[in-house]
């Protein structure tokens, strides 16, 4: 993750402070206390192209006090005492550790056993409520998801690290051999460097053993690049470190993944601009200069590429297909004009019903295992990415 | 090739009873107490006598087949009883019947069953069925056993003697046989004789079995039903074959007469239809016997295209909506039923009448995931096996009863603690099988049952949705007992808050959320209102209605038990109410409210005086 953010700016305990005693004020005089957080939905979220990520609008969700909604603020008010106690004593935790801390209170005390939470989405669900609550990160709260991607390999980056008592930690990635490095998904300071000249590019690859068969067969060897693994659907830490690359290292960054409606929805549009349920920290978790690389349709043609038909008569298929004509029409990223040609990528996937696996590469000639690096290297050339 | 030889009636059943229902030790139990009490049942109703049937069936040692007992299977009735003469065609020869081919909705047919029954005795035991037999113009009873000769199909009557009898008239017979006796469960003795209970509202059963102790279940309807004689054919039920021999009956007569006597819901109308509809009229006043047979056909295609009244309600024996709840409630405490009859209607070619009865018992274990117990009737007889390819059990899995409140996996029985009883009643049932176990599927007829059922799980489904504001209700109230003080606790905490702003925030929370309970409240008591409305027409057929001493409907326990907890709720917001009153009121706090309200008019006097100088 790129910056600092356990320093917030915002006095969070004074805040949840006041507004329990605002809440407790509103019950002694029997009237309906309310909560308002910030409303994290695409209906709510405005996306500029001169800033490129998704931002919060003016809509709020109010949660008044009634029978249906008495649960949900017990339990918010609940976790808000723990995760305060945490902000105040500096210490940290991850949303499972909260969910087995919460867990452990209610089991221990008969009189919270209505709160008890069934698996951790729940308590999850309250965190993440909290946070649009108080208009801060999860990471504001000293509470941080497991790690989970953003494996890097570069023979020609440097990274210190800025360690919480003032120490720097130098990483020269070249020196870890098979090992990459992994950024954390928790607030860290980091300073990049190319070790000599510039760093030509840098490839995001959605699929992280794609990323690793790559290193393995010379990639990051022959290239002055960065090259890491996605794993996906990009954690936090993965969305502020390809930040951090864009904004400390002028290099352009390339995304490689599937040609298909849910790796452009879900997965390359996070990783640019952002998500709706992530609205009030895009700006420190998107790169919106990061690029389309592929699989593009055009490719499928010019590169010979095994893809297959899209069978609506799978639920997943068809509902993922139905989620791509929703956002055709109603995401605010697709229906700007500067991402037209993303739009139409997604267009072309809803008529033609048709997708190619990122791993399609692979089998252009299977004698050649450098292959796939030629088709990338090929593409950069030419300038065939979104 | 052998000798071509013709066999007996009697040795045919003989060598395979499995056909008509002692294919297991379990089924013949069963098989022979069904044949022995319908059999009462058909007697006392033809001779207009309320029927009162004791039932008595224990082990008597072991069988002589392998894995089975000795059982002793007692019937008695108060019938008319059978004259000695009669006692070996009843129950010692096959398709001995008064009802064969009659067309009539009682519950034996054919003549089978209870020769098939000692049969089974002979068989397994060496010996047939012992009766006593006692009429009313006999002054001593009859004592006999009824053997079959089943190479002559014949009964040979054994041991006669005449003996003292302390009943003016009335049957009773007594199978020792090898079987398996299963009191509950789809095949169980209880679901026959409780089934059989049910549909028969002016019965009378006593019953013993094994060492449980006896039970009565005493009629709730002194009017016996008469079996409709047999009516005329409707012309809609047959079919072309049928009809041409049906004709041959009247072969002096004219067409006309033939139509307007051999049928019924024929009529001068009718006939005017049947010419629009191609009947040749020059053909009417022809004999029946110097009409063609190519031509009968354009007669009968005619006739089918026309619309005819459909037939007597006559024809078919119908147990009725006050019958079915008045039976209902005997088999135990009822916390909900509802009935239904439908109008009599043809399904292919035949009339039929289905009812419904859905009923809940409070004393019965079923649980809420567990699929519904099913009862089947044909013609008031319940048919316990080969549930599956049955007609009653296709419509009942075919009706979506998650539209009135039932949970039910797809195409299958509705869960829940319910019991369903379907019955069907009609002159011609068709069978799928000779041990009339099942009820063919025909589209016409699973049509006629789901209207029957949707009706039913209309009338259910207030009764539900009463339940489901009750369970919102309550749900509500555990919501402010639980959630309110942990809510209240945290916010306290956070907020650094004494203990007194703490109760009060107590109080105003109980007082907020009392105002949700409340709205809860008026929409279960609408659903409640909706639910008496239906339940007092129910109890005013019934001639019971269960009200208080003030003339209002009874509630049930879970109405009372939620009213109750809302009562407590505000009870005890008001107590609290009342000593923060009295808190105030003490002298010390006397003063500071003094003094407040001290303050508070100077500052009006300031602000008026303000407001003057500025006005001048």
């Amino acid at each position: 993750m790129a910056k600092s953010l356990r320093h917030s700016k915002k006095d969070i305990p004074k805040i949840a402070r006041a507004l329990c005693d605002e809440m407790l004020r509103d019950l002694e005089h029997a009237k309906r206390p309310t909560l308002q957080a910030i409303k994290c939905s695409l209906d709510n979220a405005i996306y500029d192209p001169k800033i490129g990520y998704l931002a919060p609008g003016k809509k709020k969700v109010t949660t008044e006090l009634n029978v249906s909604s008495v649960q949900k603020l017990a339990r918010t008010v609940f976790l808000l005492d723990i995760m305060l106690n945490n902000v105040e004593l500096g210490t940290v935790n991850s949303t499972r550790e909260f969910y087995y801390m919460a867990k452990g209170l209610v089991k221990s005390d008969n009189h919270l056993k209505p709160i008890d939470f069934d698996d951790q989405n729940e308590s999850d669900a309250i965190i993440y409520y909290i946070c649009d609550m108080l208009e801060v990160y999860r990471e504001e709260l000293n509470c941080f998801a497991t790690d989970r991607g953003g494996q890097t390999y570069s023979q020609n980056l440097v990274v210190t690290e800025t360690l919480p008592d003032g120490k720097k930690a130098v990483i020269d990635l070249s020196k870890l051999g098979t090992t990459p490095f992994q950024p954390k998904n928790q607030p860290q300071v980091f300073s990049l460097k190319p070790k000599k000249g510039k760093i030509d590019f840098c490839l995001v690859i959605e699929s992280v053993s794609t990323a690793n068969t790559f290193v393995h067969n010379g990639f990051t060897k022959r290239n002055n690049c960065i090259l890491l693994g996605a794993q996906g659907v990009p954690s936090n830490g993965v969305r502020g470190w390809c930040k951090t690359i864009q904004d400390q290292l002028d290099c352009p960054i390339f995304f490689y993944g599937d040609l298909d409606a849910y790796t452009l929805q879900n997965i390359f549009r996070t990783l640019k601009a952002g998500s709706a349920a992530s609205l009030i920290r895009n700006s420190d978790f998107s790169a919106p200069d990061v690029k389309f690389l592929g699989v593009l349709p055009e490719d499928i043609k010019k590169y010979d590429l095994h893809c297959y038909d899209v069978k609506e008569k799978d639920a997943a298929e068809a509902r993922s297909l139905k989620k791509a004509r929703d956002v055709l029409s109603n995401d605010p990223f697709f229906k700007d004009k500067k991402n037209k040609a993303l739009a139409d990528i997604l267009r072309w996937l809803v008529k033609e019903k048709k997708r190619c696996e990122q791993q399609a590469i692979f089998s252009v000639n299977p004698k050649d295992p450098t292959m796939p690096e030629k088709i990338i290297l090929d593409k950069i050339k030419n300038k065939s990415y979104v | 090739m052998g000798k071509i030889k013709a066999s007996s009636t009697a040795e045919y059943f003989a060598k395979n009873l499995q056909q008509v229902g002692f294919s297991s030790p379990i089924k013949a139990v069963l098989t022979t107490l069904k044949e022995a009490v319908d059999n009462s049942l058909d007697a006392c109703e033809d001779a207009g006598i309320a029927p009162e049937i004791k039932v008595k069936i224990k082990k008597i040692g072991r069988g002589s087949s392998k894995s089975t007992d000795l059982v002793d299977i007692v019937i008695e009735d108060n019938g008319p009883g059978l004259d000695a003469d009669d006692l070996p065609k009843v129950f010692g020869e096959y398709l001995a019947s008064s009802k064969f081919g009659k067309g009539q909705c009682s519950r034996g047919q054919q003549g089978i069953g209870i020769s098939a029954a000692t049969t089974w005795a002979q068989l397994t035991n060496a010996k047939g069925v012992k009766v006593v037999s006692k009429t009313k113009k006999m002054r001593k009873a009859v004592s006999a056993q009824v053997d079959v000769d089943i190479k002559a199909n014949k009964g040979k009557i054994k041991n006669k003697e005449t003996i003292d009898w302390d009943r003016e008239h009335g049957l009773k017979v007594e199978f020792k046989i090898d079987g398996r006796i299963q009191l509950n469960g789809d095949g169980g003795l209880l679901t026959y004789l409780e089934g059989t209970a049910l549909v028969n509202p002016h019965l009378t059963l006593e019953y013993e079995l094994l060492d449980n102790e006896k039970v009565k279940i005493e009629r709730v309807s002194e009017e016996v039903p008469k079996v409709p004689p047999s009516t005329l054919p409707h012309p809609h039920t047959m079919k072309l074959g049928e009809f041409i021999t049906h004709a041959h009956l009247y072969n002096t007569s004219t067409l006309e007469t033939f139509l307007k006597k051999g049928f019924s819901r024929v009529t001068d109308h009718s006939i005017k239809e049947f010419i629009k509809s191609g009947m040749p009229k020059n053909a009417l006043t022809k004999k029946v016997q110097t009409i063609p047979d190519a031509d009968f056909k354009n007669i009968f295609q005619a006739i089918q295209e026309t619309e005819l009244t459909n037939p007597s309600t006559r024809s078919v024996l119908v147990v009725g909506e006050e019958g079915l709840a008045r039976s209902i409630q005997r088999l135990g405490d009822i916390d909900f039923f509802s009935v239904v009859t439908r109008k009599p209607t043809i399904c292919d070619f035949k009339p039929v009448v289905v009812e419904v009865a859905i009923a809940r018992f409070l004393d019965r274990s079923s649980k809420e995931d567990e699929p519904v117990q099913l009862i089947r009737f044909a013609n008031r007889v319940p048919l316990q096996f080969d549930k599956g390819g049955c007609a009653i059990t296709r419509a009942v899995e075919s009706v979506n009863w998650r539209a009135y409140g039932l949970n039910q996996p797809r195409k299958s029985l509705p869960l829940g603690p319910y019991i369903f009883a379907v019955s069907v009643t009609s002159p011609f049932i068709k069978f799928k099988n000779a041990s009339k176990e099942t009820i063919d599927a025909s589209d016409e007829l699973v049509e006629e049952l789901r209207l029957a059922l949707m009706r039913a799980g209309q009338k259910l489904s207030r009764h539900i949705k009463r339940e489901n504001k009750a369970a919102d209700l309550e749900r509500k109230i555990q919501h402010i007992e639980k959630f309110g003080p942990i809510l209240v606790e945290g916010l306290a905490k956070i907020a650094h808050a004494s203990d007194a702003r703490k109760r009060k925030a107590e109080e105003g929370l109980e007082r907020l959320l009392g105002r949700d309970t409340k709205s809860a409240l008026e929409d279960l008591e609408t659903a409640e209102e909706k639910l008496a409305v239906l339940k007092a027409k129910q109890k005013e057929k019934l001639g019971d209605m269960a009200k208080d001493e003030d003339g209002d409907y009874l509630e049930d326990e879970l109405i009372k038990t939620t009213k109750k907890k809302v009562a407590a709720i505000a009870k005890k917001a008001a107590s609290k109410k009342m000593a923060s009153k009295k808190e105030a009121a003490k002298p010390d706090n006397k003063k500071v409210a003094t003094k407040k309200t001290a303050t508070k008019k100077a500052t009006t006097k300031k602000v008026a005086t303000k407001k003057a100088a500025r006005k001048k």
